[in-house]
C-alpha cells in the first residue's frame, strides 16, 4: 500500500507564498506551527518517527523524545523548503563538500564508475549538485513515479543528460542498467538505509539489531567498484555539509565467507551513519523501523 | 545449425552451469542436474536480482560479452539454454565482425 503523502496543494501554496514574501525565515517560521499540528494529530507520523527517536535518544523522558520527534518534522520540513528554493531559482546555498580529492582520485585511478550509498539524511539530493564538477552521469536507483518530488529537485526530464534514473521495477531490479553504468565510468545512487522488501543483513545500530539492504556491495564486489558513502548535513540557514569521505571497497575473498564479509561492509555503513546521528541527531529522517525484523526471505 | 554449432552451445551450457553453481555457490544442486531448460529467476532456479549481477559477470569474464549489449535484452536471462545461445550468437556475430 503506497504511503500516505502528507501536505495538500493549499498549504503548500503558504509555503511558497511565504518563501517569496519573506524569504527563508518566513517560510521556516510558518513550520512550527504545521510541525506541531502533525505532532498532535498524525500519530502515524509520530509512531514512525518514533523508533529512531527511542534508540538515538535513550535517556529522555517520553516528553522529550516527543520533542524530539516535533524537531526531526521541523529539520525535514526545512530541507524541503530547502529544496523548493533552489527549485524556483529563489537562491542558491553554500555547500562544503569533504572527501572531493578521494572520490576524484578513484575516478583517475579507474576507468570504472562509483556506487554512492545515500540515506534519508540531509539534503542529499540538494547536495547532490555538489557532485556536477565531477562531469559524470548519475543514476538514481528509484522509482520514477515514487518520488515526483526528487525529480523536480534535481531537474530530472528527457533533457537532463546528468541525471538518469534506473527504476527498481525493471527486470531484475535494474542490475544490468547498473551494472552498465558502473562499466561506463558513472556514478549509480543507491538509498541505504532502507530495504524496501529487499535483501537485508543483519547490523548492531544503536545498540540493538538492525535491518539494512546489502545490495550495494554485493553489487560493488562483483563489479570490482568502490561504495562512496554520501551524508549530507544543514549547517546553517544556507549552509549544507556533505561528506563523501567514507568509501568502502568490498572484495569478497572466498565464497564460503561471502555473507559473512558483505554483513562487515554493511556494519561499515551502519557506524558510519551512527557516527551521523551522534554529530546530527536531527538530520536522519528514519520514518521507518528498521530495528524490526520484517522477516526478509534473503537475511545474511 | 551444424553439427558443430551444436557441439559448441552443448559445451556453452556445460560451462554456464559449472560456472552459475560455483560462483552463485548454489547449494544442494550439482551442474549436471540443471536442466538446459530450467527458468533461472523466480520459479525454477529460483535465483533473484543479486544473483542477476554474478551471471553478468560470469558473462563478461567468462565470455567477453559486454554489458551494455545486454541492456533491454530480457530474453537472455530466461534459462541456461537462453544464455547459452546469446553466448552462442555474440561469438558468432563478434567472429563475423572481426
Amino acid at each position: 500500500m503506497p504511503e500516505k503523502k502528507r501536505g495538500n496543494a493549499l498549504g503548500l501554496w503558504f509555503f511558497r507564498i511565504s518563501l517569496r514574501l519573506f524569504g527563508l525565515s518566513g517560510a521556516y517560521g510558518l513550520l512550527y506551527f504545521v510541525c506541531l499540528y502533525y505532532l498532535l494529530f498524525d500519530r502515524r507520523a509520530v509512531s514512525s518517527a518514533m523508533a529512531y527517536a527511542e534508540r538515538r535518544f535513550r535517556t529522555f523522558n517520553t516528553f522529550r523524545k516527543y520533542y524530539a520527534v516535533y524537531r526531526l518534522f521541523v529539520s525535514q520540513g526545512k530541507n524541503l523548503i530547502d529544496r523548493h528554493y533552489i527549485i524556483s531559482g529563489l537562491g542558491r546555498f553554500d555547500i562544503e563538500l569533504q572527501g572531493y580529492d578521494r572520490i576524484k582520485s578513484l575516478f583517475n585511478d579507474s576507468r570504472k564508475g562509483v556506487i554512492l550509498l545515500t540515506a534519508h539524511v540531509g539534503n542529499w539530493q540538494v547536495t547532490m549538485t555538489a557532485l556536477e564538477k565531477l562531469g559524470k552521469k548519475v543514476y538514481l536507483l528509484m522509482s520514477p513515479e515514487e518520488n515526483a518530488a526528487v525529480r523536480n529537485s534535481l531537474n530530472i526530464d528527457e533533457e537532463n543528460e546528468k541525471v538518469r534514473i534506473i527504476s527498481p521495477d525493471n527486470f531484475l531490479g535494474g542490475v544490468v542498467e547498473i551494472m552498465k553504468a558502473i562499466d561506463e565510468g558513472d556514478i549509480v545512487s543507491i538509498m541505504g538505509d532502507r530495504s524496501y522488501g529487499h535483501s537485508t543483513a543483519e547490523v548492531n545500530l544503536m545498540g540493538e539489531k538492525a535491518y539494512f539492504p546489502y545490495s550495494a556491495f554485493s553489487i560493488a564486489a562483483a563489479a570490482g567498484c568502490p561504495v562512496v558513502v554520501l551524508l549530507t548535513a544543514k549547517t546553517a540557514t544556507k549552509k549544507y555539509f556533505v561528506d563523501i569521505s567514507c568509501v568502502i571497497e568490498p572484495k569478497l575473498t572466498s565464497r564460503a565467507r561471502k555473507r559473512e564479509e558483505l554483513a562487515g561492509y554493511v556494519q561499515e555503513y551502519a557506524n558510519a551513519l551512527e557516527k551521523y546521528s551522534g554529530t546530527y541527531p536531527f538530520q536522519w529522517f528514519l520514518f521507518h523501523d528498521i530495528w524490526k525484523d520484517e522477516g526478509n526471505k534473503r537475511r545474511i | 545449425m551444424g553439427t558443430e554449432g551444436v557441439q559448441d552451445l552443448a559445451r556453452i551450457r556445460k560451462t554456464l552451469k559449472e560456472l552459475l553453481v560455483k560462483d552463485l555457490s548454489l547449494e544442494d544442486i550439482t551442474p549436471e542436474e540443471i536442466k538446459d531448460d530450467e527458468v533461472l529467476f523466480g520459479e525454477g532456479l529460483g535465483l533473484d536480482s543479486l544473483d542477476a549481477v554474478e551471471i553478468v559477470v560470469i558473462l563478461q569474464r567468462n565470455f567477453g560479452l559486454d554489458v551494455k549489449d545486454m541492456e533491454n535484452r530480457k530474453d537472455i536471462f530466461y534459462s541456461i539454454d537462453s544464455l547459452a545461445r546469446y553466448v552462442f550468437e555474440s561469438r558468432k556475430d563478434s567472429v563475423s565482425d572481426g
